[in-house]
């Protein structure tokens, strides 16, 4: 673990040196690049509350979208007039960028928590759905068939057979749309907030401080990051006989 | 159609016919446009070892699966003598849970029988005592990618005992494993089947291997290609333990496969 972590801290040490270099022998104006110690500065409480607002907005976002996505997915694979029905409409709901959805999700909601977490459960919810789908159809028609001849009730094959089978199309799911989660409630903070990384975005960027800035987009993607691991280490320990990656 | 009984030797006369366990009768198995078993009629009587064998892709492995319920005849019947009558699967693959153990995989018919309740250790000892059986003890806690294609294959089998079958069907059961390993696993599914130690009596076996039908089976059922009609039923009266080698079993195998030949 700490030999596998050693060289990607390493080279982004050496990035963070080299910054730091750069932008002192060249005299850079910090409006436009803040070196590593001026963004390191602004690290403080309101960073930290930001990001807590964020990550929280995120986090129950996925955890919503997930748990909706798994249902709805479920509801797919049993009544199949359910899926030719509903799939065009989330297909809909996918390819309508966040972005543009998310004014209205201020106007009905409001400037508060639920806006950001709509934003998210909408984000997050569409690649659950399709690799849950896709996870629960995915058993061969021969264990299928194993389980019938077993005499197994719908409800004795589905818990058996097909959650386990699914569950390394779901983790895929889950690890792109934890990131994914971040996004939705960032983009949610720019269109109406007053608390959060995105609100801190944009009025560091309106008044110019470019250090806070930098700090908030990190605090961003450290969110993100510490999604995709979290989820990576359940993964790896509750699929510990898939070692192939289900799409 | 016609019985062929080729007998050798005094002593091979097998144990007296005895009653009929499944008859199916007049059996007719449609996919859409094509047939796939045409009139076909077939008793099972308790005690026997049966072999289907036929051509890949005429219908035996459909036949097998009628039996078993997985498919629906579109005419004909399947009549079972007793309705308590168990059948055990085989199928060609092993089918194992990966993320169960050999034994929790082996328990997984009398979870399924038992619906919500757990396992009692009752049936954890029965389950322990089929591996036995099939000599995959050792592997308890093994899991399935941990084993080798033929102790996989052990696996399924103990699994399929565990429904406590009187008929079990197996379709082509060693036929995807290598030829040594597959021998050692014919040998010890007739142990298992001549052992008494569980109520297996009946064996109705899917293969395309005229050796291992002969083999193995009190009688081979030469089926024709696609739709699947009965070409001939042979009787196989050799004693056992048999080898192909064997002047009287390889007599029969010579037959069987010229049979074959004159239905192309």
């Amino acid at each position: 673990m700490i030999s596998r972590a050693l060289p990607p801290l390493a080279f982004a040490l050496l990035l963070l040196v080299a910054w730091q270099a750069i932008v002192t022998v060249g005299e850079i104006p910090e409006y436009l690049l803040p070196s590593p110690t001026a963004i390191l500065a602004t690290v403080d409480r309101s960073l930290a509350v930001s990001f807590a607002v964020t990550f929280l907005e995120a986090l129950a976002g996925f955890l919503i979208a997930s748990v909706l996505a798994f249902a709805i997915a479920t509801l797919f694979v049993r009544f199949h007039t359910l899926e030719e029905g509903l799939f065009p409409l989330a297909i809909a709901v996918k390819t309508t960028p966040i972005v543009a959805i998310a004014p209205l999700l201020v106007i009905w909601l409001g400037t508060g928590w639920w806006s950001k977490i709509v934003a998210a459960i909408l984000i997050c919810f569409f690649p659950v759905l399709v690799n849950t789908v896709k996870g629960l159809k995915a058993a061969d028609v021969e264990y299928r068939e194993l389980f019938e001849t077993l005499g197994a009730s719908r409800g004795q094959e589905f818990r058996k057979l097909r959650v386990p089978y699914c569950l390394p199309y779901l983790f895929s799911a889950l690890k792109i749309s934890s990131s994914l989660a971040v996004v939705g409630a960032i983009v949610g903070e720019f269109v109406g907030a007053t608390q959060g990384l995105g609100y801190l975005i944009m009025i560091s960027s309106a008044h110019l401080e470019t250090a806070t800035l930098f700090s908030a987009i990190f605090a961003a993607a450290i969110a993100g990051i510490a999604m995709f691991y979290a989820i990576s280490f359940a993964e790896r320990r509750l699929i510990f006989w898939s070692s192939g990656e289900a799409e | 159609m016609n019985a062929i009984v080729l007998t050798n030797r005094l002593n091979a006369a097998p144990a007296a016919p005895s009653e009929p366990v499944l008859s199916i009768a007049a059996l007719h198995v449609r996919f859409g446009d094509v047939v796939a078993i045409e009139n076909l009629s077939l008793t099972l009587r308790r005690g026997e070892f049966v072999s289907l064998l036929g051509p890949s892709g005429c219908g035996k492995s459909t036949l097998l699966k009628a039996v078993a319920d997985l498919v629906k005849p579109s005419g004909g019947e399947i009549v079972r003598s007793d309705l308590n009558l168990r059948t055990g699967f085989m199928f060609q693959k092993p089918l194992l849970l990966p993320w169960r153990t050999t034994l929790d995989n082996v328990l997984l018919p009398t979870e399924i029988q038992r619906g919500g309740n757990a396992v009692d250790s009752a049936e954890r000892q029965n389950a322990l005592r089929m591996l036995d059986l099939v000599r995959l003890r050792d592997f308890s806690d093994a899991y399935p990618q941990q084993l080798s294609g033929g102790m996989q294959q052990r696996a399924a089998l103990a699994r399929a005992l565990m429904c406590d079958p009187d008929v079990l069907l197996l379709d082509e059961p060693f036929g995807a494993l290598d030829e040594l390993t597959r021998d050692v696993l014919n040998e010890e599914l007739i142990r298992i089947w001549q052992s008494k130690k569980t109520r297996l009596a009946t064996v109705l076996m899917v293969t395309h291997s005229i050796p291992e039908a002969v083999t193995m089976s009190d009688r081979v059922i030469v089926l024709s290609s696609r739709p699947a009609r009965i070409i001939e039923d042979v009787a196989v009266a050799c004693p056992r333990p048999r080898a192909p080698e064997d002047a009287d079993t390889a007599a029969i195998i010579r037959r069987v496969r010229a049979m074959v030949r004159s239905d192309r």
